[in-house]
């Protein structure tokens, strides 16, 4: 009798556990489904309660297309997010490997410079970084936007050593007793068991820098030189009566992402959940 | 850990660098903009000494922003700790197929350009048209206008950011899972505990370190999450609701100019999270 029960108590739990977790997926990923839908629909009744349109069109993105510089904008965050992320993982792998392996003198100076750096808010040293790049004449230009990007390589270099802190003492030890220099063993060691979480924290720091607002704000506010994020907001302010080419850009913009996401999203997931950042 | 060979500072040294000049010194310049009145663009300032510190807490708008910041970060806290954290658990308990794709689309929001969501929000509560009143009112009910009122402004920014925030924390929570040991829960079933009891003696102690470093973070970075929702949605309106330490900064900075007060506000900020960072350090030491 008891065991009958606990079968039946075991699949309502578990029809319970799926309707919580639906429920939770509807409500996060309802405003993407919303929008992608949509971005197909006349303007007419892009608001209102039916979800699909009546005919679907893709003159939204036609005009979407014409009014708004998208191929700079992509272009512009595509050059960014690649220079910032591959510009943090070049500084934060040697420092990541030498944090996770040897004892530094000042070492713990070195550590509070990271974690520290990890809560400064952004706002706070806006003003400074812009009179830099101003002075640098960087304004409106790659450099002045993944330059001093690199003050956000914290949180790579805190990932990071997580790994190479789980990488097992005696490879290293096997390599020293071959004579190999600490700059081959960062080479020949590190860098080729790095390989998968590098590829999940290149990701995050992509995606982060692809989405990121107040940067590109300040140094390249002109639609031409700036980004996804300030070009869909300048789009917003001149086009906010007109909904559906603003969806569609909004989707323009989007759907690269989620496309390299959902590819990649075992890798990114279990390379958080093996992150050790806990 | 090994005894470090010479050059070992070359390692960390390109990081570091970049911390110094693009994070600490910036930093310090703003400790010393804090003490002038300038507006960005004049060739001259001039020396203004405490006056932008006092302009500052004696302007109602800045204790407004405080207020409101406090405010977010107790709406946040929940959508940091608790709700990631029940999530993270039931994945964990039935690992599979299922989990892993629930997982995936969940954590999905922590994807989307924050400026692209925030544009199908305003229009899903537009007051007169939108889905969300068109449904309401169709059920009878009340159709607030979401954005536009200063009692549901900030629960609704708050909601819309909880998203991404309780995407990420629960991916931390499952990283903290995933090093707990299966195997003791298996020998703790076969003698006699209950689903519910190893929840409570089991799990959720391994998840303490966690709870606590989030609700740290929610602390001190709640009101920076909402930053760019704030931005697109509300500009810290209607009538300041939605305002906040950070965006109340970038206002003085970047919309009046008036670089002084903004660095004054930066200063503050970044003592107040220090402080606050140093006990949460103290306490997490003791857990």
């Amino acid at each position: 009798m008891r065991a009958h029960s606990g079968t039946h108590g075991r699949d309502v739990r578990r029809l319970g556990w799926h309707a919580v977790l639906l429920a939770s997926v509807t409500v996060m990923v309802f405003p993407l489904l919303w929008a992608l839908l949509a971005s197909f629909k006349p303007a007419n009744e892009i608001y209102g309660a039916a979800l699909l349109p009546s005919s679907a069109s893709l003159e939204n993105y036609r005009v979407a297309l014409l009014d708004f510089p998208i191929g700079h904008v992509l272009v512009n965050t595509l050059v960014m997010a690649s220079g910032v992320t591959l510009l943090q993982l070049l500084v934060a792998v040697p420092a990541a490997h030498a944090f996770a392996r040897f004892r530094l003198r000042h070492e713990r100076m070195a550590t509070a410079l990271v974690t520290g750096a990890l809560l400064m808010p952004p706002q706070a040293v806006i003003v400074p970084q812009f009179l830099m790049v101003s002075e640098l004449g960087w304004r409106d230009t790659y450099w002045g936007l993944i330059i001093p990007q690199v003050s956000g390589c914290a949180l790579a270099v805190i990932l990071l050593r997580e790994h190479v802190r789980a990488i097992p003492a005696s490879l290293f030890e096997a390599a020293t007793v071959e004579g190999a220099s600490e700059w081959s063993m960062l080479r020949f060691v590190t860098l080729p068991l790095l390989r998968p979480a590098l590829g999940a924290v290149a990701i995050l720091v992509f995606i982060g820098t692809w989405n990121e607002y107040l940067w590109p704000m300040i140094v390249a506010p002109r639609p031409e030189q700036t980004t996804i994020q300030m070009g869909l907001q300048l789009f917003l302010n001149q086009e906010g009566a007109n909904p559906g080419p603003l969806i569609a850009a909004a989707m323009l913009t989007t759907l690269p992402i989620v496309a390299v996401y959902l590819v990649a999203s075992r890798r990114v997931i279990h390379a958080f959940l093996q992150s050790g950042l806990h | 850990m090994t005894t470090a060979p010479r050059g070992a500072w070359l390692f960390p040294a390109p990081a570091l660098l970049g911390l110094v000049v693009w994070m600490y010194a910036p930093m310090v310049a703003t400790g010393v903009l804090s003490f002038l009145e300038w507006d960005l663009t004049s060739p001259t300032w001039t020396f203004a000494g405490v006056g932008n510190y006092v302009r500052l807490v004696t302007q109602p708008e800045f204790a407004n922003a405080v207020g409101r910041t406090l405010l977010y970060v107790l709406a946040m806290l929940p959508f940091a700790t608790v709700v990631p954290l029940g999530l993270a658990i039931v994945l964990w308990k039935r690992p599979g197929r299922a989990s892993d794709v629930y997982r995936a689309l969940l954590f999905l929001p922590v994807m989307l350009a924050p400026v692209a969501t925030a544009i199908s929000w305003r229009f899903l509560l537009n007051p007169l048209q939108g889905l969300v009143n068109t449904l309401l009112g169709g059920l009878g009910l009340p159709q607030p206008n979401w954005l536009g009122d200063p009692g549901t402004a900030l629960p609704v920014i708050v909601l819309i950011t909880a998203a991404k925030i309780a995407a990420l924390n629960m991916l931390l929570f499952g990283a903290a899972l995933t090093a707990l040991d299966r195997s003791c829960l298996e020998a703790a079933h076969v003698d006699g505990a209950t689903e519910w009891q190893t929840t409570r003696h089991i799990v959720l102690p391994q998840l303490l370190r966690t709870t606590v470093l989030l609700t740290l973070l929610c602390v001190v970075l709640a009101g920076q999450w909402v930053f760019t929702n704030v931005a697109v949605l509300t500009q810290g309106g209607p009538d300041g609701a939605t305002d906040n330490i950070y965006y109340r900064l970038y206002t003085y900075g970047f919309t009046f100019f008036d670089i002084g007060t903004a660095s004054a506000a930066g200063v503050v900020i970044v003592l107040v999270l220090g402080l606050v960072a140093l006990v949460g350090r103290k306490r997490r030491a003791r857990t």
